[in-house]
């Protein structure tokens, strides 16, 4: 069964198992459902990408869906403050697999401008993210490229080796060190361990050292 | 001497307090812990002030007495406003509550008691109104750094907890 795994197998793929991942890949990517967390300003640009003008329907992530247990793609639109990361990180592991975040606006990306000892600083504290969107708040066409770079993300993704070998083991202990991601398709630079995150900061390790020790999956980057 | 002042001083008989003229106009007194809930009474009972609209405080650290909470009220008979200012020393900072006579002042002093760390003695329900139940310290105090102390322990506390039932039931 590892020969399945392109990893494993050196890219040496079967037939099969490449147009199974297309197929799962392609079906995955084009009918994304939301999870609209809007928790403060950004959550109205959020509004106005799913509504009729920016039309989200293109790109076949319009069912918004208020419980996480239908969603696979969170939106952390808005300040995120310690008081509700409990509940944000509680919406997180209710949603089922395969699931990808996006942090929409300065203040989910990094804190922004809040600055303080109530705004977590950066989602990435307390969730893996897939995307980050600057601006504040960013452009309704600035999300729907996240979108965009998201779909491109997913085409990379390994389903079948992920069905095969069982879930990888998440390296997601909330320590905003983004060590390694379930579906992690596209390399990360060394800054996104985030330097606001008292853990990561007391760990000592340096900036640069990541990309080369994370452990290697069988989610990679294919040519 | 203005009318309020007037109502005031015929309200306020016999206790004491003293004016003040502070630069925004506002008619305001200092007064005394001990005579602070007496002073309310005749507030609303005889000097006809309907509502409160704010209960908040000052740090004047590093200085002594250290808080001072402000108490406004407003008449809408009469149109017009009151000020109480009283000190309070940091070993000490406790003041009575006032909610039995403005209930809706219940929420403007869990804010306070939350920012300042002032108890308010009496009050029914003083629990933290904006920071979570279970936070240590009281962000308005000037003491307290910008970027807060450990402000991500909580959440990593439930993180860890919430980790421990997961390993326990698998
Ligand atoms: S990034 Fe700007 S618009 Fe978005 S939540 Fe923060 S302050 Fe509001």
């Amino acid at each position: 069964m590892g020969s399945l795994n392109p990893v494993e197998s050196g890219g040496d793929l079967g037939f099969l198992a490449t147009r199974v991942d297309f197929l799962v890949n392609w079906g995955r990517k084009n009918s994304l459902w939301p999870m609209p967390l809007g928790l403060s300003c950004c959550g109205i640009e959020l509004m106005a990408m799913i509504g009729p003008k920016f039309d989200l329907a293109r790109f076949g992530a319009e069912a918004a869906r208020f419980s996480p247990r239908q969603c696979d793609l969170l939106v952390v639109a808005g300040t995120l403050t310690w008081k509700m990361a409990t509940a944000v990180r509680t919406i997180y592991d209710q949603m089922p697999d395969p699931k990808w975040v996006i942090a929409m606006g300065v203040c989910s990306s990094s804190g922004g401008m809040y600055d303080s000892y109530a705004v977590v600083q950066g989602v990435d504290s307390i969730l893996p993210v897939d995307v980050y969107v600057p601006g504040c708040p960013p452009r309704p066409d600035a999300v729907i490229d996240a979108i965009i770079k998201l779909q491109k993300k997913i085409e990379r993704e390994d389903p079948l080796g992920r069905l095969l070998h069982g879930p990888v083991e998440k390296a997601d202990t909330g320590s905003g060190q983004l060590v390694f991601q379930p579906n992690e398709g596209v390399l990360k630079s060394s800054l996104d361990r985030h330097a606001h995150d008292p853990e990561s900061r007391s760990a000592g390790v340096p900036l640069g050292t990541l990309i080369a020790e994370r452990p290697r999956g069988h989610t990679e980057v294919r040519p | 001497m203005s009318a309020t002042r007037e109502r005031l001083s015929a309200a306020l008989e016999g206790l004491a307090y003293e004016f003040e003229a502070p630069l925004d106009g506002m008619t305001t007194l200092a007064l005394e812990r001990e005579v602070l809930r007496e002073v309310c009474l005749r507030l609303k009972q005889r000097a006809g002030f309907e509502g409160n609209t704010l209960v908040t405080a000052v740090d004047h650290f590093p200085a002594e007495p250290r808080f001072e909470v402000v108490y406004q009220f407003l008449s809408f008979q009469h149109n017009d406003r009151v000020r109480l200012r009283v000190r309070l020393r940091e070993a000490d900072a406790a003041v009575p509550t006032i909610t039995d006579l403005w209930p809706g002042t219940s929420f403007s002093e869990r804010e306070c008691f939350d920012m300042f760390g002032i108890r308010f003695d009496g009050h029914p329900d003083l629990r933290r109104l904006l920071m979570p139940q279970g936070y240590e310290h009281h962000p308005l105090r000037k003491d307290f750094p910008h970027h807060g102390i450990e402000p991500d322990r909580l959440y990593r506390t439930w993180d860890k907890e919430r980790r421990k039932e997961w390993e326990a039931a698998r």
